[in-house]
C-alpha cells in the first residue's frame, strides 16, 4: 500500500467517520445525551440509500423493495430515513437520562441489527446488498477515489458548518441553557424535553447522509458493517481528540482512523500475524482511550490557554 | 406440547446461566455505581483460562476451572483499582465510556493469545436424562445448581457477614460509610473480587455448555443488560426473576419465530421496561 492510497483512505473514511463524530459531539458535549446506538442511524441511511437504488428484486434476490431511482434521491432518502428513525427512537426515551438512554439507544442499535440481519425482505438478510449503484466521479475527470474522498471531505464540512451556525444562533444557546442548567432553563420556559428531541433528529441526519456515502464508497450494505463496533469507535475517536470542540471531533475521527490504515498497510506473511496485529491495535486503541479519559490533556491545555 | 415444555425447560438452564453472568454485573452496578461494558470480557477471560489449562496443558477440569475462576477474580480486581478507582470522581457516565476501553483492551488480549477458531473444552460428553417427556443434561443440571449456589452464597454473605454490611453500607453512602470506619479501600477490593469471581464461574460454566469462540464474551453483553435492567440496574435479588424470565422468553419464542431473533426477544423486553417501567422489577429507583 502507497502513502498515496492510505492518505486518501483516511481523508476519505475519516471524513464519513467524523460526521458521526460531529454528530455525536452535539448529542453529548452540546444536549448531554449518551447516543450508544450511533450505528443504527448510520445503518438506517446506508440501508435506505441501496434500497432506494436498488433495482427491483429477481432471480435468487430476497429483498421485496428496489425502487431503481437515481442517486440523489437515494441520499435524500437517506437523510430521510436515519430522521424517521431517531423520531421513533428518540421521541419515547429522551425521558430517561445518563446511563437509561445510554442503554435504550445501544438496545434500538441492536434491535435493528437483529432485524436486519433476520428479516431477509429488506435487504436480503445476512448476504446483505451488494453491487449498490454509485454515481461515476470519472465523468467529471477524477479518478473514483479522489472523488469520492472529496465528496465525504464536502459533506464533512458541510456538516461542521452547519452545527456550527446552529450553535452560535439563539437556538444553540438554547442548547447550551438546557445543558448547563436544566431547572433555569425551564424556568425562563423552555421546553427541554422538546429541545433534546430537536437535538437528537437534527443530529442524527448527517449520519443518515455519511451512511448513504459509505455505502456508494463500499458498494455494499451488509448487517456485519453495522455492528456496535462502528458505535464504540465514534465514541472513542470523540473521546480521544477533546470532546467539546467540532475540530477535536474531526482530528480524533481522522487520527483513529489514519492509525487503523496504518495497521492495514502493514504486510503480514501470514494470517496469524495480520490477526494478531488486528488485535494489537484493539489493545493499543483501548488503552489510548482509557488513559485519555483519566488525563483528560485536552481538557487541561485549554484551562491552560485561557489562563 | 412435549417440544414447548422442552423450551420451557432450556429456557430455565438459560435463564440460569444468565443469573450467574449477571449478577457480577449487577453487583458491580451497586456498589461501584456504574455499568461495566467490560464485564463479558472477564466471562471470556475465565472461558479460555479454563479452556487452555483443560485443553492445552491437560488439566483435569476442575482444577482448570478453578484456577480460571481465580485467575479471572484478580484480573477483574487489577482493572478496578488500576482503571476505575482513580477517575471514580468523575462521575458514572465517565466510568460507563471508559469501560468500553477496558472492553476493547480484554476483547483483543484474548483474541491475540487465542486467535479465531471454535473450541471446546476436553470433558465427557453430556449425559441426557428424561423427565415426563423433557430432557436435561447433566451439565445443565450443574448451570442450575451453581446459579442457585451462586445467588444464595452471595444473599449470605451480605447479610450475614460483616463484611457483607460494609459492602451494603458503602453502597448505600459511600461518605457516610467511610466516616463511621468502614475501610472503603477493602470493601471495595472484595467486592471487585467477588464481581469478577462470579464473571469467572459464569464463563466457565458457559465453556462447559456451550462451544468457544473469541466473540462469545462480547455476545453475552445484550443478555446480560437485557436481564440488569429488566430486574432494575442495582437489585441484586430481582436478578433472579428476570433472568428466569428473560431466559424463558428467548428459548420458548423459538417455538414461534425464526431462532435468529432470540436477541430481539430480549431487547424488546428492555425496550418495553424502560419504556413502561425504568426502575425494573426491583421496584426501586436506583438513582
Amino acid at each position: 500500500m502507497t502513502i498515496y492510497a492510505i492518505i486518501i483512505a483516511t481523508l476519505t473514511f475519516g471524513a464519513i467517520f467524523s460526521v458521526l463524530t460531529l454528530s455525536l459531539n452535539l448529542q453529548y458535549a452540546r444536549g448531554g445525551m449518551i447516543n450508544f446506538g450511533t450505528v443504527a442511524y448510520f445503518a438506517a441511511g446506508a440501508y435506505a440509500y441501496a434500497i432506494f437504488t436498488q433495482e427491483p428484486p429477481s432471480g435468487l434476490d430476497q429483498y421485496r423493495f428496489g425502487f431503481d431511482m437515481p442517486w440523489y434521491v437515494g441520499f435524500l432518502a437517506a437523510g430521510v430515513a436515519s430522521l424517521l428513525f431517531a423520531l421513533v427512537t428518540g421521541w419515547p426515551t429522551l425521558r430517561l437520562r445518563g446511563e437509561y438512554l445510554a442503554l435504550t439507544t445501544f438496545a434500538f442499535a441492536e434491535v435493528f441489527h437483529s432485524l436486519l440481519l433476520n428479516e431477509r425482505r429488506i435487504g436480503n438478510g445476512s448476504v446483505g446488498l451488494a453491487n449498490v449503484e454509485r454515481p461515476d466521479p470519472t465523468t467529471l475527470g477524477m479518478s473514483d477515489t479522489v472523488g469520492y474522498a472529496l465528496a465525504a471531505v464536502v459533506l464533512m464540512l458541510v456538516t461542521a458548518f452547519v452545527f456550527n451556525r446552529l450553535l452560535k444562533s439563539p437556538f444553540g444557546r438554547t442548547i447550551d441553557a438546557v445543558h448547563d442548567d436544566e431547572i433555569a432553563a425551564q424556568a425562563v420556559g423552555k421546553d427541554d424535553a422538546r429541545i433534546r428531541l430537536q437535538v437528537f433528529i437534527i443530529s442524527a441526519i448527517p449520519i443518515g447522509f455519511a451512511g448513504a456515502l459509505y455505502a456508494m464508497i463500499t458498494t455494499l450494505v451488509a448487517p456485519a458493517m453495522f455492528t456496535a463496533e462502528v458505535t464504540f469507535f465514534v465514541w472513542i475517536a470523540l473521546v480521544l481528540a477533546g470532546e467539546k470542540t467540532i475540530v477535536g471531533a474531526i482530528l480524533g475521527a481522522m487520527a483513529l482512523v489514519l492509525f487503523q490504515e496504518l495497521v492495514k498497510g502493514v504486510p503480514f506473511e501470514t494470517v496469524r500475524g495480520a490477526q494478531i496485529a488486528a488485535s494489537v491495535e484493539e489493545i493499543v486503541t483501548g488503552i489510548l482511550f482509557i488513559l485519555v479519559l483519566r488525563l483528560r490533556p485536552w481538557e487541561k491545555l485549554s484551562k491552560r490557554n485561557a489562563s | 406440547m412435549t417440544v414447548f415444555f422442552q423450551l420451557v425447560l432450556t429456557g430455565l438452564v438459560t435463564g440460569s446461566f444468565l443469573i450467574l453472568a449477571t449478577i457480577g454485573f449487577s453487583f458491580t452496578r451497586r456498589v461501584e455505581g456504574f455499568l461495566n461494558i467490560a464485564h463479558p470480557e472477564l466471562l471470556g477471560v475465565s472461558a479460555f483460562t479454563t479452556w487452555g489449562l483443560n485443553v492445552i496443558w491437560g488439566w483435569h477440569i476442575i482444577p482448570s476451572a478453578m484456577v480460571g475462576i481465580v485467575f479471572t477474580a484478580f484480573v477483574g480486581l487489577i482493572i478496578g483499582r488500576v482503571v476505575y478507582d482513580p477517575i471514580r470522581a468523575l462521575g458514572p457516565a465517565i466510568l460507563l465510556i471508559t469501560s468500553v476501553g477496558v472492553h476493547y483492551v480484554l476483547g483483543g488480549s484474548v483474541d491475540a493469545i487465542v486467535g479465531t477458531g471454535i473450541r471446546s473444552l476436553d470433558i465427557p460428553l453430556a449425559e441426557s436424562y428424561r423427565f415426563w417427556g423433557v430432557r436435561i443434561t447433566n451439565y445443565q443440571m450443574i448451570v442450575v445448581v451453581f446459579a442457585a449456589l451462586a445467588t444464595v452464597g452471595l444473599a449470605l454473605f451480605l447479610n450475614k457477614t460483616p463484611m457483607g454490611l460494609a459492602i451494603r453500607a458503602m453502597s448505600a453512602n459511600p461518605e457516610l460509610a467511610a466516616s463511621r470506619g468502614i475501610d472503603v479501600k477493602s470493601t471495595s477490593r472484595i467486592t471487585w473480587l467477588i464481581s469478577s469471581g462470579l464473571a469467572g464461574l459464569a464463563g466457565v460454566m458457559l465453556a462447559v455448555i456451550a462451544t468457544l469462540s473469541t466473540d462469545i464474551a462480547f455476545n453475552q453483553i445484550l443478555q446480560i443488560l437485557a436481564v440488569a435492567i429488566l430486574a432494575g440496574l442495582g437489585s441484586l435479588y430481582a436478578v433472579v426473576a428476570a433472568g428466569l424470565i428473560i431466559g424463558v422468553a428467548m428459548d420458548v419464542s423459538v417455538f414461534w419465530i425464526p431462532a435468529g431473533y432470540r436477541p430481539l426477544v430480549a431487547f424488546s423486553v428492555v425496550i418495553l421496561v424502560l419504556m413502561f417501567r425504568p426502575e425494573g422489577l426491583a421496584g426501586k429507583k436506583s438513582r
